[in-house]
C-alpha cells in the first residue's frame, strides 16, 4: 500500500505557537524560528529607524552611541545575537531539508544548530561584555 | 501508512524556495556586515566620520544597499507566511502582499536614500 498523498501545509495562527502539549521537537524548532522572525523584524525596524540619527548629523548619532555602550543595552545586543545565531543555523537547516538534502538526519542538525547557537552566543557576550572594562 | 504532514515552511511553493534563497544569501550578507561594522576598523565604527568614510567605500556601499534588499525582502516574506497561517481568503492574501510589497519598497527606497545621505554629508 503505498499511495501518494500530497502533503497539505498546516496553517498554525500564532496562538498556536504557545501550544506545546503532545509537540515534537521539531516543533519546538518552528516556535523557536516564528518568535525569533517576529524579534528580528521588530529589531530591522528598530534599526532603521534609529540609523536616521545619522541623516541628522554627527552629534546625534554619536549621542546614540553614547546610549548603545550601555551594559543594558548591550545585553540586548547579546539577545539580538542569540536571536540570530538561533534562526539562521534552524534557518540552514531548514533550506537543506527543504531540497532533500540530510533528511535522515535532520534531528542531528537541529541539535548541532542548537550547540552551536548556544557556543557562539556565549562567545559573543564575552567579547561584547570585554570592552567594557 | 505514515501520513506526512509538512509545515508551510517546508511546503515546496514559489515564497518558499524564495525565503530559503535569502535566508542562505543573509548568512553571507548578514557575515560580511558584521565583520565590516565590528571587526575591520579595530573596536568597530563608533563615531559619525568613521561611519562616513566606511559608507563612502563603493564595495561597501553595494554590500549594504544588497543586504539592506535581501534582509527586508526576507523579512516581509516571513510576516506575509505568517499572515497567510491565518487562513485569510485569497482576495485579502493578495491585498497582504500588495501592501507588504509597498512597505518593502519603501523601507530599501528609504535605506538608500539614508547611504548616500550620509556618504554626502560625510564629504562636506
Amino acid at each position: 500500500m503505498s499511495t501518494e498523498v500530497e502533503p497539505k501545509p498546516v496553517q498554525r495562527k500564532p496562538l498556536e505557537w504557545f501550544n506545546l502539549k503532545g509537540k515534537r521537537v521539531g516543533f519546538w524548532a518552528y516556535v523557536v524560528m516564528r518568535l525569533s522572525a517576529a524579534g528580528l523584524v521588530l529589531y530591522l525596524f528598530l534599526h532603521l529607524v534609529i540609523l536616521s540619527q545619522l541623516a541628522v548629523g554627527p552629534a546625534a548619532w554619536d549621542n546614540f552611541v553614547a546610549i548603545a555602550k550601555a551594559p543594558a543595552f548591550l545585553l540586548l545586543d547579546v539577545v539580538l545575537i542569540i536571536g540570530i545565531l538561533a534562526h539562521g543555523l534552524n534557518g540552514i537547516r531548514l533550506a537543506l531539508i527543504g531540497f532533500g538534502i540530510g533528511v535522515p538526519r535532520q534531528k542531528m542538525m537541529l541539535w548541532i544548530g542548537l550547540v552551536l547557537t548556544i557556543v557562539f552566543s556565549l562567545l559573543s557576550a564575552l567579547a561584547i561584555f570585554a570592552e567594557t572594562k | 501508512m505514515v501520513e506526512k504532514q509538512l509545515t508551510r515552511e517546508r511546503s515546496s511553493s514559489w515564497s518558499w524556495i524564495l525565503q530559503a534563497f535569502t535566508g542562505v544569501m543573509l548568512v553571507v550578507l548578514l557575515g560580511l556586515h558584521m565583520v565590516v561594522q565590528h571587526f575591520v576598523v579595530k573596536g568597530g565604527l563608533r563615531n559619525y566620520q568613521q561611519v562616513a568614510e566606511y559608507l563612502s567605500n563603493p564595495f561597501v556601499f553595494l554590500l549594504e544597499v544588497a543586504f539592506l534588499i535581501i534582509v527586508t525582502w526576507h523579512a516581509l516574506l516571513g510576516v506575509r507566511a505568517v499572515l497567510f497561517d491565518l487562513g485569510l481568503k485569497p482576495a485579502t492574501e493578495r491585498n497582504w502582499t500588495a501592501a507588504l510589497t509597498v512597505i518593502g519598497l519603501i523601507m530599501i527606497a528609504y535605506g538608500i536614500w539614508l547611504s548616500v545621505t550620509i556618504v554626502s554629508q560625510g564629504r562636506v
